[in-house]
Protein backbone atom coordinates (compact mmCIF):
# COMPACT_ATOMS: atom_id res chain seq x y z
CA UNK A 1 0.00 0.00 0.00
CA UNK A 2 1.34 3.25 -0.88
CA UNK A 3 1.51 5.96 2.26
CA UNK A 4 0.17 9.10 0.20
CA UNK A 5 -1.82 11.30 2.38
CA UNK A 6 -5.19 11.93 2.23
CA UNK A 7 -6.62 14.89 1.34
CA UNK A 8 -8.81 16.66 3.96
CA UNK A 9 -12.01 16.03 2.36
CA UNK A 10 -11.72 12.30 1.34
CA UNK A 11 -13.35 9.57 4.02
CA UNK A 12 -11.65 6.02 5.87
CA UNK A 13 -13.89 4.75 2.27
CA UNK A 14 -12.42 7.30 -0.22
CA UNK A 15 -15.72 8.62 -0.65
CA UNK A 16 -15.74 12.66 0.17
CA UNK A 17 -17.18 14.55 2.90
CA UNK A 18 -20.48 17.07 1.61
CA UNK A 19 -21.01 20.17 2.92
CA UNK A 20 -23.65 22.60 3.06
CA UNK A 21 -22.88 26.21 3.60
CA UNK A 22 -25.43 28.58 4.28
CA UNK A 23 -24.16 31.87 4.05
CA UNK A 24 -25.95 35.28 2.31
CA UNK A 25 -22.40 36.39 1.44
CA UNK A 26 -21.84 35.15 -2.41
CA UNK A 27 -18.22 36.39 -1.63
CA UNK A 28 -18.10 33.94 1.24
CA UNK A 29 -19.72 31.11 -0.29
CA UNK A 30 -17.45 31.18 -3.42
CA UNK A 31 -14.15 31.82 -0.72
CA UNK A 32 -15.59 28.37 1.24
CA UNK A 33 -16.06 26.75 -1.84
CA UNK A 34 -12.95 27.11 -3.24
CA UNK A 35 -11.08 26.66 -0.03
CA UNK A 36 -13.05 22.89 0.70
CA UNK A 37 -12.73 21.64 -2.87
CA UNK A 38 -9.05 21.96 -3.05
CA UNK A 39 -8.97 19.53 -0.40
CA UNK A 40 -11.69 17.25 -1.63
CA UNK A 41 -14.90 18.01 0.17
CA UNK A 42 -18.02 18.05 -1.94
CA UNK A 43 -20.87 21.08 -1.42
CA UNK A 44 -23.69 19.66 -1.48
CA UNK A 45 -25.31 22.72 -1.54
CA UNK A 46 -25.35 26.27 -0.42
CA UNK A 47 -28.16 28.82 1.35
CA UNK A 48 -28.36 32.55 1.08
CA UNK A 49 -30.59 32.76 4.48
CA UNK A 50 -31.38 30.44 7.34
CA UNK A 51 -34.66 29.99 6.41
CA UNK A 52 -33.59 28.52 3.13
CA UNK A 53 -30.36 26.94 5.08
CA UNK A 54 -32.55 24.93 7.35
CA UNK A 55 -35.31 23.63 4.53
CA UNK A 56 -31.80 22.45 2.93
CA UNK A 57 -30.58 20.92 5.83
CA UNK A 58 -33.56 19.01 5.95
CA UNK A 59 -33.73 17.65 1.85
CA UNK A 60 -30.42 16.81 2.30
CA UNK A 61 -30.32 14.77 5.71
CA UNK A 62 -28.64 12.61 6.01
CA UNK A 63 -26.26 13.32 3.59
CA UNK A 64 -24.72 16.21 4.97
CA UNK A 65 -21.89 15.77 6.98
CA UNK A 66 -21.15 19.29 8.47
CA UNK A 67 -22.71 22.46 8.05
CA UNK A 68 -20.89 26.11 7.90
CA UNK A 69 -23.34 28.77 8.96
CA UNK A 70 -23.18 32.48 8.91
CA UNK A 71 -24.33 34.00 11.89
CA UNK A 72 -25.87 37.28 10.56
CA UNK A 73 -28.08 36.84 8.04
CA UNK A 74 -31.17 38.48 6.90
CA UNK A 75 -34.52 36.74 7.38
CA UNK A 76 -33.73 33.73 9.84
CA UNK A 77 -30.16 34.75 12.09
CA UNK A 78 -27.31 31.77 12.06
CA UNK A 79 -28.42 30.98 16.12
CA UNK A 80 -32.02 30.47 15.50
CA UNK A 81 -30.95 28.53 12.32
CA UNK A 82 -28.70 26.49 14.67
CA UNK A 83 -31.47 25.60 16.88
CA UNK A 84 -33.92 24.49 13.81
CA UNK A 85 -31.28 22.49 12.74
CA UNK A 86 -30.36 20.85 15.84
CA UNK A 87 -33.58 19.98 16.81
CA UNK A 88 -34.35 18.21 13.78
CA UNK A 89 -30.83 16.24 13.56
CA UNK A 90 -29.25 16.27 17.10
CA UNK A 91 -26.18 14.82 15.77
CA UNK A 92 -25.92 17.90 13.27
CA UNK A 93 -22.08 18.96 12.75
CA UNK A 94 -22.82 22.65 12.57
CA UNK A 95 -19.20 24.92 12.48
CA UNK A 96 -19.95 28.75 12.69
CA UNK A 97 -18.56 31.81 10.56
CA UNK A 98 -18.14 34.78 12.52
CA UNK A 99 -17.24 38.49 12.62
CA UNK A 100 -14.90 40.02 14.96
CA UNK A 101 -17.00 41.41 17.61
CA UNK A 102 -19.69 38.73 18.08
CA UNK A 103 -18.38 37.16 21.16
CA UNK A 104 -21.75 36.66 22.99
CA UNK A 105 -23.45 35.46 19.37
CA UNK A 106 -20.74 32.52 19.14
CA UNK A 107 -20.79 31.56 22.76
CA UNK A 108 -24.69 31.71 22.01
CA UNK A 109 -23.96 29.01 19.16
CA UNK A 110 -21.96 26.87 21.34
CA UNK A 111 -23.96 26.26 24.04
CA UNK A 112 -26.60 25.69 21.63
CA UNK A 113 -24.47 22.72 19.75
CA UNK A 114 -22.24 24.09 17.19
CA UNK A 115 -19.49 22.48 17.01
CA UNK A 116 -16.74 25.13 16.78
CA UNK A 117 -16.66 28.69 14.97
CA UNK A 118 -14.44 30.53 12.61
CA UNK A 119 -13.48 34.06 12.93
CA UNK A 120 -13.44 36.06 9.96
CA UNK A 121 -10.97 36.65 7.64
CA UNK A 122 -11.52 33.24 6.51
CA UNK A 123 -7.73 31.79 5.15
CA UNK A 124 -7.55 28.12 3.81
CA UNK A 125 -5.67 26.88 6.90
CA UNK A 126 -8.09 27.83 9.81
CA UNK A 127 -10.88 26.94 7.68
CA UNK A 128 -9.02 23.52 7.13
CA UNK A 129 -7.67 23.22 10.34
CA UNK A 130 -11.50 23.76 11.92
CA UNK A 131 -13.26 21.31 9.66
CA UNK A 132 -10.97 18.76 9.94
CA UNK A 133 -11.11 19.05 14.07
CA UNK A 134 -14.76 18.85 14.07
CA UNK A 135 -15.09 15.90 11.82
CA UNK A 136 -12.51 14.20 14.08
CA UNK A 137 -14.26 14.72 17.13
CA UNK B 1 -15.50 65.05 17.82
CA UNK B 2 -13.17 62.53 20.30
CA UNK B 3 -10.44 61.23 18.13
CA UNK B 4 -10.68 58.24 20.70
CA UNK B 5 -13.76 56.94 18.25
CA UNK B 6 -11.80 57.73 15.33
CA UNK B 7 -8.58 55.24 15.80
CA UNK B 8 -10.16 52.25 16.30
CA UNK B 9 -11.94 52.53 12.63
CA UNK B 10 -8.05 54.17 11.34
CA UNK B 11 -6.27 51.19 13.04
CA UNK B 12 -8.81 48.35 11.70
CA UNK B 13 -8.83 49.53 8.12
CA UNK B 14 -5.02 49.58 7.97
CA UNK B 15 -4.91 46.14 9.42
CA UNK B 16 -7.33 44.21 7.41
CA UNK B 17 -6.27 45.90 4.32
CA UNK B 18 -2.73 45.04 4.88
CA UNK B 19 -3.43 41.72 6.05
CA UNK B 20 -6.40 40.74 3.53
CA UNK B 21 -4.70 42.91 0.05
CA UNK B 22 -1.54 41.95 1.72
CA UNK B 23 -0.13 45.41 0.73
CA UNK B 24 2.01 48.01 1.81
CA UNK B 25 -0.58 50.82 3.52
CA UNK B 26 0.28 54.86 4.12
CA UNK B 27 -1.83 56.62 6.35
CA UNK B 28 -1.94 60.44 4.61
CA UNK B 29 -2.60 63.72 6.49
CA UNK B 30 -6.37 63.65 8.18
CA UNK B 31 -8.43 66.72 7.25
CA UNK B 32 -11.87 67.82 9.49
CA UNK B 33 -15.03 68.94 7.40
CA UNK B 34 -18.34 70.37 8.58
CA UNK B 35 -19.96 70.69 5.09
CA UNK B 36 -20.51 68.33 2.34
CA UNK B 37 -17.76 66.54 0.66
CA UNK B 38 -17.58 64.50 -2.69
CA UNK B 39 -17.49 60.50 -2.46
CA UNK B 40 -15.50 58.45 -4.67
CA UNK B 41 -17.40 56.50 -7.09
CA UNK B 42 -17.67 53.58 -4.56
CA UNK B 43 -18.85 53.76 -1.07
CA UNK B 44 -19.36 51.56 1.78
CA UNK B 45 -21.20 53.13 4.54
CA UNK B 46 -21.78 51.66 7.86
CA UNK B 47 -24.43 53.37 11.06
CA UNK B 48 -23.69 53.00 14.51
CA UNK B 49 -26.83 53.68 16.90
CA UNK B 50 -25.97 53.74 21.27
CA UNK B 51 -23.67 55.42 23.42
CA UNK B 52 -21.63 56.18 19.98
CA UNK B 53 -23.78 57.66 17.07
CA UNK B 54 -23.15 58.52 13.63
CA UNK B 55 -21.93 57.03 10.37
CA UNK B 56 -18.59 55.33 8.80
CA UNK B 57 -18.01 55.72 5.21
CA UNK B 58 -15.17 54.25 3.04
CA UNK B 59 -14.89 55.35 0.09
CA UNK B 60 -12.28 54.27 -3.48
CA UNK B 61 -12.61 55.10 -7.36
CA UNK B 62 -14.26 51.88 -9.22
CA UNK B 63 -10.76 51.02 -10.51
CA UNK B 64 -9.36 50.68 -6.63
CA UNK B 65 -12.83 48.81 -5.91
CA UNK B 66 -12.31 46.34 -8.47
CA UNK B 67 -8.69 45.60 -7.78
CA UNK B 68 -9.57 44.96 -4.04
CA UNK B 69 -12.42 42.56 -5.37
CA UNK B 70 -9.53 40.60 -8.12
CA UNK B 71 -7.06 40.28 -5.21
CA UNK B 72 -9.96 39.02 -2.50
CA UNK B 73 -11.59 36.27 -4.90
CA UNK B 74 -8.13 35.44 -6.46
CA UNK B 75 -8.92 36.65 -10.22
CA UNK B 76 -9.54 38.90 -12.45
CA UNK B 77 -12.97 40.93 -11.80
CA UNK B 78 -13.55 43.52 -14.48
CA UNK B 79 -17.29 44.34 -13.83
CA UNK B 80 -18.78 45.58 -10.45
CA UNK B 81 -21.22 43.19 -10.12
CA UNK B 82 -23.34 41.15 -7.25
CA UNK B 83 -19.95 39.05 -6.47
CA UNK B 84 -18.07 42.72 -6.20
CA UNK B 85 -20.60 44.19 -4.27
CA UNK B 86 -20.33 41.06 -1.91
CA UNK B 87 -16.41 41.11 -1.67
CA UNK B 88 -16.56 45.33 -0.52
CA UNK B 89 -19.18 44.57 1.71
CA UNK B 90 -16.95 41.55 3.72
CA UNK B 91 -14.17 43.90 3.69
CA UNK B 92 -16.56 46.78 5.68
CA UNK B 93 -17.65 44.13 8.19
CA UNK B 94 -14.00 43.13 8.24
CA UNK B 95 -12.67 46.00 8.94
CA UNK B 96 -16.22 46.85 11.35
CA UNK B 97 -15.91 44.25 13.20
CA UNK B 98 -12.23 45.13 14.16
CA UNK B 99 -13.41 48.29 15.14
CA UNK B 100 -16.19 47.35 17.31
CA UNK B 101 -14.20 44.99 19.23
CA UNK B 102 -11.83 47.73 19.84
CA UNK B 103 -14.59 50.31 20.91
CA UNK B 104 -16.59 48.31 23.20
CA UNK B 105 -13.51 46.85 25.05
CA UNK B 106 -13.08 50.76 25.72
CA UNK B 107 -16.42 50.30 27.15
CA UNK B 108 -19.21 51.81 24.37
CA UNK B 109 -22.44 50.04 24.06
CA UNK B 110 -23.60 50.61 20.32
CA UNK B 111 -25.03 48.78 17.98
CA UNK B 112 -23.98 48.41 14.01
CA UNK B 113 -26.27 48.62 10.84
CA UNK B 114 -25.47 46.60 8.17
CA UNK B 115 -23.01 47.71 5.53
CA UNK B 116 -24.73 49.52 2.81
CA UNK B 117 -22.78 49.56 -0.83
CA UNK B 118 -23.53 53.00 -3.12
CA UNK B 119 -22.10 53.66 -6.57
CA UNK B 120 -22.29 56.35 -8.82
CA UNK B 121 -20.58 59.02 -10.44
CA UNK B 122 -20.25 62.90 -8.17
CA UNK B 123 -21.61 62.01 -5.21
CA UNK B 124 -21.32 63.46 -1.95
CA UNK B 125 -22.10 63.48 1.34
CA UNK B 126 -23.57 65.89 4.09
CA UNK B 127 -23.47 65.51 7.52
CA UNK B 128 -25.47 68.32 9.20
CA UNK B 129 -25.11 67.56 12.84
CA UNK B 130 -21.43 65.84 13.25
CA UNK B 131 -18.60 67.25 11.50
CA UNK B 132 -16.75 64.46 9.45
CA UNK B 133 -13.06 63.43 9.57
CA UNK B 134 -11.27 62.11 6.64
CA UNK B 135 -8.28 59.88 7.00
CA UNK B 136 -6.94 58.82 3.18
CA UNK B 137 -5.15 55.51 2.56
CA UNK B 138 -2.83 54.85 -0.23
CA UNK B 139 -1.77 51.94 -1.33
CA UNK B 140 -0.03 50.28 -3.93
CA UNK B 141 -3.77 49.53 -5.76
CA UNK B 142 -5.03 52.98 -4.99
CA UNK B 143 -6.34 55.10 -2.55
CA UNK B 144 -9.00 54.33 -0.19
CA UNK B 145 -10.41 57.11 2.29
CA UNK B 146 -12.06 56.48 5.95
CA UNK B 147 -14.79 59.09 6.15
CA UNK B 148 -16.18 59.31 10.35
CA UNK B 149 -18.76 61.42 11.81
CA UNK B 150 -19.44 60.15 14.71
CA UNK B 151 -20.53 61.24 18.34
CA UNK B 152 -20.75 60.46 21.95
CA UNK B 153 -25.10 60.43 22.65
Amino acid sequence: MSDVKKAIGEKEDGSFYKVLIIDDSVFVVKQLTQILQSEKFEIIGSAQDGEEGVQKYKELYPNVDIVTLDITMPKMDGITTLEKIMEFDKNAKVIMISALGKEDLVKKALISGAKNYIVKPLDREKVLSRIEGVLKK
Amino acid sequence: MRVEYINPFVEASVSVIREVLDVEVKREQISLKSKAMPVLEIAVIIGLVGQVEGRVLFDMSRQTALKIVSKMNNEEIKEFDELAKATITELGNLITGRAVTKLSEMGYKFDVTPPAIFSGDNMEISDTEIEALIVPIETPIGRIEINVALREK
